[in-house]
């Protein structure tokens, strides 16, 4: 199993996608748009561009982490028989689908963490030593539905459609959860749908700390239950791919 | 990851990994499987003892994949029971009883051969050593190779070493020489000769005929869903005791031919003649002394191709 683990996790960072979608592209954003907006201009949440923008910035990057190792690569194993093949070692199948789920949350770390070190050497983000660590490992917990949702994803859909549907919800998920423009800038009824959902939600947690908030009720809700929902879904859609998965 | 033990016989139960003395290897009763309408299996035995070398012979459909499927608990049955060594196949294959190399199965991508192989080893509880296993799989230098640049027959050496790598008791394997070369195919019955020679159990599905003769010791023929022989090689062809008179027919008529001593039937293609006979030297003494022109004579037995149409012909 620790193996197994290990092997899983050196493949996610080698790939491509991971490098430059969760790793690059989170930090050039971040990069471009402080650049921008500059250092000192207020945004939603009361709380310094910068600071603000590095939440948002974090969120984006664990979700396109948690989704690439996930979803289109489930998908692909699937497609070429190597989760046959790997059901037919000693490892369980218990044991194979909560590696993937381990796998896409560590893997999420080193995405999340980098932009945080980029915010605080580049526009000179402060926080305690407990508010970051307090955010990252809020942040961390928090991309789990994320997560979930790209079991689902990879239990449902085919190779063909697995990576263009994944693409769109990490599109979908971060534009309409306040990652890109606050929700406080959007019409009423983009922001009911934007805090139903698990980025905004995910973002709303690290805000609130870095903004030395308590806790945050709605958001922790909403991810509590999309981690329900995801997990759910991911559960049944194994299930159902487990008992064909020989024919 | 502990396996759970599920009471696997009766007397000294043998702990996971562990095997008794004289048990069934393989044990299928009444194995039935539909997919929808579709009738893949319909009530298949089977018994493979410990050091056999056995082979499933079957045309395209003839529920071969299905049987090696159950009998891997990859899929469950609607009907009949499958055990190996005593337990159910999920508990065989997570006690590290068992190696597979699966029809259209490939690799984890993304990763180096040797990665990989080493990940593999270490899901077992007595793995194959490294060195061990380069030798038995011929894999030379391409534990440093990415696996998703190997070629169709290195894949399928790498394919070989996964499913050996944890030096499993039962070794079965699915259509296994499908994309590979006569050469290549050569090359691979060695290793599986070489395997089976470390007193192991081999079971594999082929629809090539002349594989199960070369490398089984004992040949099931499955055709529709059901058995239809289970014999060694030899004994299959034995059992249509039918040999053949080939010659061509320089002058004479070939309604004689149907009188020649021992001839149950002809057949020719213009001036070939094959006289399907139950005693080839009665008959090629009559046809010497019959004042017919012939050249080419040719005196053979069937092989298995030809046993095994005439199997899957008379169960139809």
């Amino acid at each position: 199993m620790t193996g197994f683990l290990t092997l899983e996790m050196r493949r996610c960072t080698r790939d491509v996608r991971y490098l430059v979608i969760a790793v690059a592209l989170p930090i050039g954003l971040y990069l471009l748009f402080a650049g921008l907006f500059g250092s000192h201009g207020q945004r939603a949440q009361g709380l310094p561009q910068p600071t603000e923008l590095m939440v948002a910035m974090i969120a984006y990057g664990a979700m396109w982490a948690v989704f690439s190792a996930t979803g289109p690569r489930i998908a692909q194993e699937r497609a070429i028989g190597w989760t046959r093949q790997l059901r037919v070692t000693p490892l369980t199948p218990a044991s194979a689908v909560s590696g993937k789920l381990v796998t896409a949350l560590v893997v999420a770390l080193p995405a999340m963490a980098l932009v945080a070190l980029t915010a605080a050497t580049s526009h000179h983000v402060h926080l305690g030593a407990a508010q970051w660590a307090a955010l990252l490992a809020a942040m961390w917990a928090g991309a789990l539905p994320l997560a979930l949702l790209g079991l689902a994803i990879g239990y449902l859909a085919g190779d063909d459609i697995a990576f263009p549907l994944t693409m769109a919800l990490y599109f979908a998920l971060g534009a309409l959860g306040g990652l890109w423009v606050p929700l406080s800038v959007m019409p009423h009824l983009m922001q009911d749908i934007g805090q139903a959902l698990p980025t905004n939600a995910l973002a709303e947690l690290g805000w609130r700390i870095a903004g030395g908030h308590g806790s945050v009720p709605a958001a922790l809700l909403v991810l509590a239950a999309w981690t329900l929902g995801s997990g759910l879904i991911a559960l049944l859609a194994y299930r159902r791919r487990g008992t064909r998965a020989a024919s | 990851m502990v396996s759970a033990m599920t009471g696997p016989v009766a007397g000294a139960a043998p702990g996971p990994g562990m095997v008794g003395p004289d048990q069934a290897v393989v044990l299928a009763a009444g194995l039935a499987k539909s997919y929808g309408s579709t009738v893949a299996l319909a009530g298949l035995d089977l018994q493979v003892a410990a050091g056999e070398t056995v082979a499933l012979l079957g045309p395209n459909g003839a529920g071969k994949s299905t049987a090696i499927s159950l009998l891997l608990g990859l899929l469950s049955a609607d009907r009949g029971e499958a055990r190996v060594y005593g337990r159910s196949p999920s508990q065989a294959v997570a006690d590290g009883l068992v190696g597979a190399m699966l029809q259209d199965a490939s690799l984890m991508p993304g990763v180096r051969v040797g990665e990989l192989l080493t990940m593999v080893r270490g899901l077992y509880p007595r793995p194959v050593s490294l060195a061990d296993l380069v030798g038995l799989a011929d894999l030379g230098p391409l534990l440093g190779r990415r696996v998703d640049r190997l070629s169709g027959g290195q894949a399928q050496r790498v394919r070989f070493a996964t499913a050996i790598a944890g030096d499993p008791q039962l070794l079965v394997l699915d259509e296994p020489t499908a994309a590979m070369d006569v050469q290549a195919r050569r090359g691979f019955w060695r290793q599986i000769r070489d395997f089976a020679g470390r007193g192991r159990t081999v079971l594999f599905a082929t629809h090539y005929l002349q594989e199960a003769d070369d490398a089984a010791d004992r040949v099931v023929v499955i055709a529709r869903g059901r058995k239809i022989a289970d014999d060694p090689p030899a004994a299959i062809k034995a059992r249509f005791g039918d040999r053949q008179v080939r010659f061509t027919l320089e002058a004479g008529s070939l309604a004689l031919l149907a009188t020649l001593a021992g001839v149950d039937a002809v057949e020719h293609d213009r001036a070939r003649v094959t006289l399907h006979s139950h005693d080839t030297d009665a008959t090629v003494s009559s046809l010497v002394s019959s004042g017919l022109g012939w050249s080419g004579l040719d005196v053979g037995g069937l092989d298995l191709e030809t046993s095994f149409l005439r199997l899957v012909g008379e169960s139809s």
